[in-house]
């Protein structure tokens, strides 16, 4: 010790005696070192003494000295260690040590309005902590959920960056309702629906895509009716509440993270080569030779066409490859949090951009945050939480429409170039593939299409506690939404030629502004040490207006032009309205007897304005109770179980979403004839119209064992969902096909488990793995009109589940002759749509994910698979290149023009008699070949390995010589394997994102992308 | 402090309770319907609606008149959907997209006309000077329609038949869909004796004065009338109808087929009795599906129809052969609903009908007068009625093509299976699936399947 260090003591304490000596509860010098398990020092920690502004960090042998009086508490704080406080009492030397901070599960759970402790949780709630989310390369939070958590089935309908994502939990509860849960970030439902009035083919923009995940503390999923049953009327489907980071007192952190990386599509279809077409468009003329008489040369197509097929210089154009680019990804973000223990804050700046990978898609977000604490007083806190962003969304066309960029690629015709050599584009109508409507790398690069999105989410609340038992909180929320979408059809494209317009320009704006005010008070006491109650009482008032305005204009002097004033003609505009409101009261209460037997009710009272004068208001209770068998007298002398908490639930919750604002009205709408504005009615009226109610069920376990190493929980539910608002069947003499109504049952049942465990817990290695499975049943049970088509391969039947096919179905391929053997399901000579029948549907048997994480020293090693069972996929798509040679239009025997190439697996087609194959033989006519047909029904099983991340802690040792706590390097690899044997793009795609009665439908859809990045995390 | 928070709390309570009224939203561009027929303008805003709602794309937008040249051997399909590829190929299945649509679109028209038929006598407006021509035109505009869906659904050629179409003549009460009457199938006779109650009392109401060829005035719903009688066989009275409307009305014939039309020809000509007025900013969707996509090509048939010398061979435009009568693109070509060529054809075989037995000669004139305006010679003498039916067929072909009567034409005269080979039941379109399904009462038509 230095001298100066000795005159320090010495000095301290005689003055340390003498305060001692003064007063009984003086201030005394206390000493200490913070340690690890390790008894390695932790430098830089912070010791704070309760309630005062006294406070100090350790030095790099992890000592620290600090004034304290006996009845004082020490909290001791490290990032990503266990913090403790310390009664000071008698001591005046401390050795600290702290635990890493290796929880699998945090103890405190936010819920509706509150938070509770996990052990006193009575319904179903699954967490996921920010940090398994954070610096994933995906544009949006949702589409990190997917394989986390039971009962959460997460699906990906397309590749296209900042697109819908699609998430049920446990399972689909509406028909025309939406499906998809409420979102509520840090106490505010969000608007979570597609603002765009772009016609993008199915693909919905991703509103939640407006946020940075990076930002999130944590989600909780609220999955049961005592869960929801506090969000009434929105709670039927799940309520996914989001928690964003906030700070904490005694230490300012600064961060610093980035990743970048690439993405590449995960699959691509092998066509055929031209020379392989052309072979087959012979094959085809040969095989009608065959079956139908008719007298073609053995070079019949090729002579037309005026190709060789021996000719090794044939144009061989693999348009996959055209239109599909390895993309770069990136994202920076940089964030600041800390404060005092009266003030704390959080903020945080990101930028993330990504391409997409078919051309001329893209995704960029900037976003800021700012999340404040304060305590005014010591009875009265307030707080802030601000977000701001802006995203821009590059897009095409796409899926389900004649100009989507991956529809005309699907069948391209290999013999047609890109470009014609004097470098214009190449028009498919001069070639011999009819499908292709327009060159695809035209569309994608040409066309311009634009959403740009400023968001802006902020809360400003304060908490009075009235008494020790009593507190009060009153929230102002506002969510502000401001879209543009512009878009520009070019003079060379197709669209503009049919058309004899020089080029089509389209701008659009949504603002959606709402308002949310929420009070309530909250309650705590313990009565008689063994009786304790908790209780929430409040009011919530939601209001939002949203405007639209249109402009269409055309002919365009060039098409280096997107503005609309340059064009020579305004063809419409208008702008438009709408608003609802939504008025609330609410109550929980828990009762805890004992720790033992926990009770929990909630009730809420909801009126909206969508609904029907006479059932404008709903009550949603929930009542349920769990058992906390560990803390019986019986259990005590186990060690095997640390938590073994069975609970039952029952409650009622509602859904108002995906129904028009106005919709229990008559309505006459504005027309015009001979530019006169007229009125014509567009509505029946129906008094009656109110909210979807889902009763639930819940029945579950939540088990901890050996110390809470491993946890699991098992659920067992039945939810049925009455009053399903539909658009029931009327009868068209009133001039209108259907109403809304609420008529119909569905339900959904499920099996649900969850487990996690630390398999290995050494001092340089560990191991834990959770796993989950969802086997959940849908099965519509009742409808007004029973077997409502909705589409040409959909319908909605008693008994069946949402998402059924109806196709015409097939007996295989005849091995004698090679024609598919079509079932004449009504009899009538013919093979069409009224052969019909339903063939399948796109629920699958059971879904979950598999995660694994390890530490090595610094190293650390995570990998998620995902998986999915049981679903079917109706592969449109595959029906325009599986045509083997069937001329569309065009005269087989005079001059075929079939849809265009055909994929590889046309190689197993029936060549001749004798041959067992499912794929029928070639053909130049359509005998075998019915768009609506089980031939494109496939299995869309599949398992795949979403996430695998290695990363690397650099020791505190190394990074404090350079300045930094911590610093962190990472590789990651995002939808690296796929297992399957679907064999489209993508197994998870769907035409119509969030559309349950159209689901589990490919066509021309984006498949997702397989990224590798690598970033790094810095702390100082 | 405690006063502090008490105060807290009634600031939360005050602003709690006047934020009550979120629920009182109303909508921004619609109406409720007790605002929508009170006095003289909006009875004329409604009246104009029904108008609105022919534009639509399943009824005179493009649909009803096209898929009828479809269904038969005047056009031929070659688009995506199976909607019109089933029409195309003459098997139609109950679940057909356009029979669904059209049913419940004409009978919006058909609703329409029923809420003015209620409502117009006892509307307070001292203006309303107009009462009885607004409600004259609404049954013209309901004799219409029953009359559209009566061709599409009904065997509106046998008299005697009982597959006629469920006639409701009373709006919905309280536009309440529970109210909706569960109604039987009218006979063909009763479905009629309708449609012409409705034109008489309409003509009636309007009176002579009312000339407006861009609504069902009185002389459109005159020609209307005409057409009707020719189509239930009172040929006398078909006869009557259409000679008063070619020597009487202010209409005259346009003397260039070039005139009649084209792409340039956007608004009425001399010869329109009822165009249904379209133009750039209210389109239709001709253009877009004969032009635009392609997919409404010209039969091989019809184009070796022509005979040498026929100008109007020459409305068929571009290397597809497309028809020149939609060829303007901004889809801005009225809809030809009624015009006095129609008339002549119409009065001719009706001439030659009226007898006790057909006179081939009498009818021979009005075609002569059609054809010499085609820059064709008169025709030769036809001796028997099969020939003054083929030549009638030839005459109505080759000038109405593409306007929507090519199918109705070879129904009346039991030529579907000659000409397109086809069995007789389907000379009507079955009845749409949805509406079985949703009716009771109502009845397919004979060998169509039920749902």
């Amino acid at each position: 010790m230095d001298t100066k260090r000795y005159i320090q003591i010495i000095t301290s304490a005689f003055f340390g005696l003498c305060l001692m000596l003064s007063t009984a509860y003086a201030q005394q010098t206390i000493t200490g070192q913070v340690v690890d398990v390790n008894d390695e020092p932790l430098a830089g920690a912070t010791v704070i003494v309760d309630g005062t502004d006294r406070g100090a960090s350790t030095d790099v042998d992890g000592q620290f000295t600090l004034q304290a009086s006996p009845d004082e508490t020490l909290i001791v704080r490290f990032v990503g260690y266990q913090s403790q406080e310390i009664l000071v009492g008698d001591q005046t030397e401390f050795t600290i040590t702290l635990r890493v901070d290796d929880q699998l599960l945090d103890d405190v759970v936010v819920i509706g309005y509150g938070v509770q402790e996990r052990s006193d949780l009575t319904g179903s709630i699954a967490s996921v902590s920010g940090d398994q989310i954070a610096n994933q390369p995906v544009a949006s939070l949702d589409g990190a959920l997917q394989g986390r958590a039971s009962g959460v089935f997460v699906s990906t309908p397309s590749g296209t960056p900042g697109a819908g994502i699609t998430m049920n939990i446990r399972g689909q509860t509406s028909i025309s309702g939406s499906s998809e849960p409420l979102y509520v970030i840090d106490g505010v439902p969000i608007i979570s629906e597609d603002l765009s009035g772009l016609f993008s083919g199915g693909q919905a923009t991703n509103s939640l895509a407006d946020l940075n995940p990076n930002d999130i503390e944590s989600i909780e999923i609220l999955k049961d009716a005592s869960a929801t049953a506090i969000y009434g009327s929105r709670g039927a489907n799940g309520v996914v509440l989001i928690s964003t980071k906030r700070g904490e007192a005694g230490q300012s952190n600064i961060g610093f993270s980035m990743y970048t990386g690439f993405q590449q599509v995960t699959n691509k279809i092998d066509m055929h080569s031209s020379q392989e077409f052309l072979e087959l468009m012979n094959d085809a003329a040969r095989q009608d030779n065959r079956d139908l008489g008719t007298d073609y040369s053995d070079t019949h197509v090729s002579d037309i066409w005026g190709f060789d097929p021996n000719d090794d210089n044939l144009q061989n154009t693999v348009w996959y490859d055209e239109i599909f680019r390895t993309a770069p990804i990136s994202n920076y973000e940089l964030n600041a949090s800390g404060g005092t223990e009266s003030t704390r804050y959080f903020t945080s700046l990101s930028y993330f951009d990504q391409e997409g990978t078919q051309l001329g898609t893209g995704f960029e977000r900037i976003s800021g945050r700012l999340n404040l604490d304060t305590e005014v007083t010591d009875w009265l806190d307030f707080g802030a939480n601000v977000t701001l962003n802006r995203t821009l969304q590059d897009r095409v066309i796409n899926d389900n429409s004649l100009y989507g960029v991956v529809i005309n690629s699907l069948a391209g015709d290999p013999l047609m170039p890109v470009f014609e050599e004097d470098g214009s584009y190449a028009d498919p109508f001069s070639y011999f593939g009819w499908w292709m409507l327009d060159n695809p790398v035209l569309i994608a690069e040409e066309y311009q299409r634009f959403t740009n999105t400023t968001r802006g989410i902020g809360t400003v609340f304060g908490v009075a506690s009235i008494s020790d038992q009593l507190a009060f909180r009153t929230s102002l929320n506002i969510d502000y939404t401001s879209l543009e979408d512009e878009a520009y059809t070019p003079i060379i494209s197709r669209e503009s030629q049919d058309a004899q317009r020089n080029g089509f320009g389209n701008f659009g704006t949504t603002q959606d502004f709402t308002w949310l005010i929420e009070n309530y008070l909250s309650y705590s006491n313990t009565f008689g040490d063994r009786h304790n109650v908790n209780g929430v009482l409040g009011t919530s008032f939601q209001q939002s207006n949203r405007d639209f305005s249109s402009i269409n204009a055309q002919g365009f002097p060039s098409d280096q032009f997107l503005k609309l004033s340059v064009a020579s003609q305004v063809t419409s505009a208008s702008t438009s309205g709408t608003s609802w409101g939504l008025a609330s009261y609410f109550f929980r209460g828990n009762y805890t007897f004992d720790d033992r037997y926990l009770f929990t009710v909630t009730g809420r009272l909801d009126g909206s304005s969508r609904f029907g004068e006479n059932f404008r208001y709903g009550f949603f209770p929930s009542g349920s109770f769990a058992w906390r068998m560990t803390n019986e007298s019986f259990m005590q002398n186990q060690t095997i179980f640390s938590e073994l908490k069975p609970r039952i639930s029952y409650g009622i919750t509602g859904n108002q979403d995906g129904i028009g604002n106005f919709a229990s009205r008559g309505l006459f709408g504005v027309s015009d004839y001979r530019a006169t504005p007229t009125l014509v009615p567009t509505q029946l009226s129906n008094a009656n119209l109110t909210w979807e109610s889902t009763k639930q069920l819940d029945v579950g376990i939540d088990i901890g064992l050996f110390d809470d190493r491993i946890n699991m929980s098992a659920d067992y539910f039945v939810k049925n969902t009455e009053d399903l608002l539909l658009n029931r069947l009327i009868p068209g003499i009133s001039g209108f096909s259907s109403v809304t109504d609420n008529i119909g049952r569905v339900e959904n049942r499920g099996f649900e488990f969850d487990v996690r465990g630390v398999i290995l817990a050494e001092s340089d290695f560990s191991w834990t793995s959770s796993f989950n499975i969802s086997f959940i049943r849908n099965e519509v049970k009742e409808l007004e009109v029973n077997n409502q088509v909705l589409s040409d391969s959909h319908i909605l039947a008693e008994g069946e589940p949402i998402g059924t096919f109806y196709l015409i179905d097939h007996e295989g391929v005849d091995p004698e002759t090679g024609n598919m053997l079509w079932i004449d399901e009504n009899e009538d000579g013919v093979i069409d749509s009224g052969d019909r029948r339903i063939v399948g549907n796109a629920q699958p048997d059971f879904y979950g994910g598999f995660g694994n994480n390890f530490t090595y020293r610094g190293f650390d090693l995570n990998v998620l698979f995902q998986f999915t069972y049981g679903n079917d996929v109706f592969n449109h798509s595959r029906a325009s290149y599986e045509n083997l040679g069937w001329s569309r239009i065009g005269i087989p025997g005079i001059f075929p023009l079939p849809d265009g190439n055909n994929h590889s697996l046309a190689d197993d087609r029936w060549m001749e008699p004798g041959d067992v194959t499912d794929i029928p033989r070639a053909s130049l006519t359509n005998k075998n070949w019915r768009e609506y047909s089980t031939r494109w029904l496939e299995d869309g099983s599949y398992l795949r390995l979403k996430t695998l991340t290695l990363g690397y802690n650099f020791s505190p040792d190394f990074t404090q010589r350079l300045g930094m706590r911590s610093m962190r390097i990472y590789t990651q690899g995002q939808n690296l394997l796929t297992f399957t044997n679907y064999t489209g793009l993508d197994p998870e795609v769907n035409q119509n994102a969030r559309n349950p009665l159209l689901a589990g439908s490919d066509f021309g859809t984006l498949p997702q992308s397989r990224t590798i990045s690598f970033g790094i995390n810095l702390e100082f | 402090m405690k006063k502090l928070s008490i105060i807290l709390l009634l600031t939360a309570l005050i602003v709690a309770i006047t934020s009550c009224d979120v629920l009182d939203t109303e909508p921004q561009t619609s109406l409720d319907p007790e605002a929508a027929l009170v006095d003289a303008a909006s009875a004329q805003a409604v009246l104009l609606g029904a108008y609105s709602r022919m534009q639509v794309g399943s009824y005179y937008g493009i649909e009803y008149t096209l898929n009828n040249d479809l269904v038969a051997d005047n056009a031929q399909m070659l688009g995506f959907f199976d909607s019109q590829l089933e029409i195309d190929s003459g098997n139609v299945p109950i679940s057909n997209l356009w029979i669904g649509n059209a049913w419940v679109n004409i009978y919006r028209v058909v609703n329409i006309a029923n809420q003015l038929i209620d409502a117009v006598p006892d509307i307070e407006d001292e203006a309303f000077t107009t009462r009885d021509r607004v409600l004259g035109e609404a049954h013209a505009i309901r004799a219409l329609a029953y009359f559209d869906l009566l061709r599409v659904f009904g065997e509106h050629f046998d008299t005697s038949s009982n597959f006629g179409m469920p006639l409701l003549l009373e709006p919905i009460e309280n536009n309440d869909f529970n109210l909706i009457p569960d109604l039987n199938r009218s006979s063909v006779t009763d479905t009629y004796a309708q449609i012409m109650d409705d034109l008489n009392i309409a003509l009636q109401l309007m009176g002579d004065g009312y000339v407006d060829n861009e609504r069902l005035s009185y002389w459109s719903t005159l020609a209307l009338r005409a057409r009707v009688n020719l189509y239930r066989q009172d040929y006398a009275a078909a006869f009557d109808d259409a000679d008063r409307v070619i020597e009487e009305s202010p209409y005259t014939l346009v003397e260039d087929v070039n005139d009649l039309f084209g792409a340039d020809i956007t608004s009425t000509t001399s010869e329109s009795i009822f165009d249904l007025v379209f133009n750039d900013q209210d389109q239709s969707s001709y253009y877009t599906f004969v032009f635009q996509r392609n997919e409404y090509r010209t039969d091989s048939s019809l184009l070796d129809a022509f005979e040498d010398g026929d100008e109007r061979g020459a409305l068929f435009i571009g290397d597809n052969d497309r028809s020149a009568k939609w060829a303007n693109s901004d889809n801005a070509n009225n809809a030809r609903i009624l015009r006095l060529g129609e008339m002549y054809l119409i009065r001719s075989e009706a001439a030659v009908y009226r007898e006790a037995t057909p006179v081939p000669a009498l009818g021979t004139d009005d075609l002569n007068v059609i054809r010499n305006r085609a820059g064709l010679g008169d025709l030769d003498p036809l001796a028997t009625e099969e020939e003054y039916i083929d030549a009638l067929l030839q005459e109505r072909r080759v000038e109405l093509n593409f306007e929507g009567h090519r199918f109705f034409d070879l129904v009346r005269f039991d030529r579907i299976g000659d000409v397109l080979g086809r069995d007789d039941f389907r000379k009507v379109f079955p009845i749409p699936r949805d509406e079985l399904l949703a009716s009771d009462n109502l009845e397919q038509n004979p060998n169509y399947p039920e749902p």
